[in-house]
């Protein structure tokens, strides 16, 4: 069985879990409060960013923060839940495919429904920007190729810390504290990006991309750079580290 | 069946989920919030005028509610995931015992176990005001009436996690609306009262001593918000039954 047909397997098995109507209600429960305090953006003089860029930014922060990684711990939450009802997974085990393959693909689901959240969020955010910019009659729209570099940096950014939340659910056969452990690590990520350790702590890495970006766009304020050399090599370990113990990990419960 | 043996039932229940390791670590974790503060930056508070409980419940607060209701959220979820999980809903739905009074039974659990992360986070503040504010005395009676009214001011968020629990079958989607509550809470606007009458949204405030009434209300308005969540626990446990 090919590897792409594996996807496609599991693509099926969530086909009714509803998780893009609750990545979808994020979406929308984050831009509305944009829409509405749309004015707020003409007072940033002082940071010294364009209120379009201001727009833009503030409501990727408000997503990045929380509800982006708490999206995700939800996503491993039904990735491994579809399987442990009715003992799926063991039932997958006694197929002839390789288990890292079926780890795999199920990791491949993970990572697009992050694609398809970022990708809401940037829909709903031409959405709000045309609606702000025919309420307020200012030109919220920002070009779309900006747009989109930001959201696939976001993307690949979040990817070490969906690969650890990953291992978190595949290791950890207690549903609780898979899921405390995850949501709790979001947490703390507001004071570790200030911190010179972030890019040891892979949950802080969306929200630092786009607060590093925040300081691009604002004139005046000071946020702290990108700075690619311990970063790049730390996440691609982290990244790897907890895909191999995933590997290890995944079905041990289950061949006992 | 008495509500004793129920809740000793729902005891055994949750021997083995880790859901008391879970509270006592989220409790500790939660409470090393303001430790860990003031060991950092002890100097940016120790200077501020006024009630030193009061300044590290300012400073700290917003992070430890947080906590605190992902904590309830995943703790509600796993209440009921339990009993979904192998089909045991079915079976309890077999018995001749009334529904809501497993939902109370949770519900006691729930609450004595946010009760008891509150007493360790009352425990951890109290620690800061003695190692630090070596200045300051800590009154007792004001510890506890900062503490109870945080506690009351979270029961509706613990019964409203509850009951979206127990309406969905799958744990993902009650956990998913959990967050994305938790998420509309923090988006709301800071100055608005009736927008942070938001069950979710209540746990963030802090008693203030300067706007006593404003305290009151909130409280009454916990207290009204139980009675609706109540309220709406039995008309969809009936509901339910006559769907199934």
């Amino acid at each position: 069985m090919s590897f792409l047909s594996l996807i496609g397997v599991e693509a099926v098995k969530i086909r009714r879990s509803k998780i893009l109507l609750i990545l979808a209600a994020a979406s929308v429960i984050l831009w509305l409060p944009s829409i509405l305090n749309a004015k707020m953006n003409f007072n940033m003089q002082a940071e010294g960013i364009s209120p379009e860029n201001n727009f833009f930014i503030q409501g990727f922060m408000g997503m990045c923060w929380f509800m982006f990684p708490a999206g995700m711990v939800v996503g491993t939450v039904l990735l491994s839940q579809t399987e442990k009802a009715d003992r799926g997974l063991l039932k997958m085990l006694t197929l002839p495919l390789n288990t890292a393959k079926l780890m795999f693909a199920k990791f491949v689901i993970l990572l697009m429904l992050a694609a398809v959240q970022i990708l809401m969020m940037t829909g709903m955010y031409y959405i709000s920007a045309a609606v702000s910019s025919k309420l307020l009659a200012y030109h919220f729209i920002l070009p779309p190729l900006f747009v989109l570099k930001e959201s696939c940096f976001l993307f690949l950014s979040a990817i070490p810390m969906i690969a650890v939340f990953w291992m978190l659910s595949v290791c950890i056969g207690t549903p609780i504290f898979s899921v405390g452990i995850g949501l709790a690590s979001i947490v703390p990520s507001v004071l570790i990006i200030n911190t010179k350790l972030w890019f040891a702590y892979p949950m802080a890495y969306p929200f630092f991309v786009i607060t590093s970006e925040y300081g691009k766009l604002a004139a005046n304020l000071d946020t702290a750079e990108l700075e690619l050399i311990p970063w790049i090599p730390t996440a691609i370990i982290i990244t790897v580290l907890s895909l191999s113990i995933s590997c290890l990990c995944f079905g041990q419960a289950e061949r006992k | 069946m008495s509500i004793l043996t129920s809740l000793s039932l729902e005891c055994k229940k949750i021997r083995r989920t880790g859901f008391l390791p879970a509270f006592l670590c989220g409790g500790i974790l939660a409470a090393a919030v303001p430790v860990v503060n003031m060991a950092v930056r002890s100097e940016m508070y120790l200077g501020k005028p006024g009630n030193p409980l009061q300044i590290l419940l300012d400073a700290n607060w917003q992070l430890t509610a947080m906590l605190n209701v992902l904590l309830v959220v995943a703790g509600a979820c796993l209440l009921y995931h339990i009993e979904y999980a192998d089909h045991a809903m079915q079976k309890i739905k077999a018995l001749p015992v009334r529904e809501s009074f497993y939902f109370l039974s949770k519900a006691i659990i729930l609450i004595m176990m946010s009760f008891f992360v509150i007493v360790i986070e009352a425990g951890a503040v109290s620690f800061c005001i003695w190692h630090w504010f070596k200045n300051a005395s800590l009154n007792p009676s004001e510890l506890c009436k900062n503490f109870g009214y945080l506690f009351v001011l979270m029961l509706p968020c613990i019964v409203l996690s509850l009951l979206i629990s127990e309406a969905c079958k799958n744990m993902w989607v009650s956990l998913g609306i959990g967050v994305i509550c938790i998420f509309t809470a923090t988006m709301l606007p800071a100055d608005s009262f009736t927008l942070s009458l938001f069950p979710y949204a209540m746990p963030f405030h802090i008693y203030a001593d300067a706007d006593i009434t404003q305290s009151l209300h909130y409280i009454q308005a916990a207290a009204a918000e139980l009675a609706a969540l109540g309220l709406a626990q039995l008309l969809f446990i009936k509901i339910r039954r006559s769907f199934e």
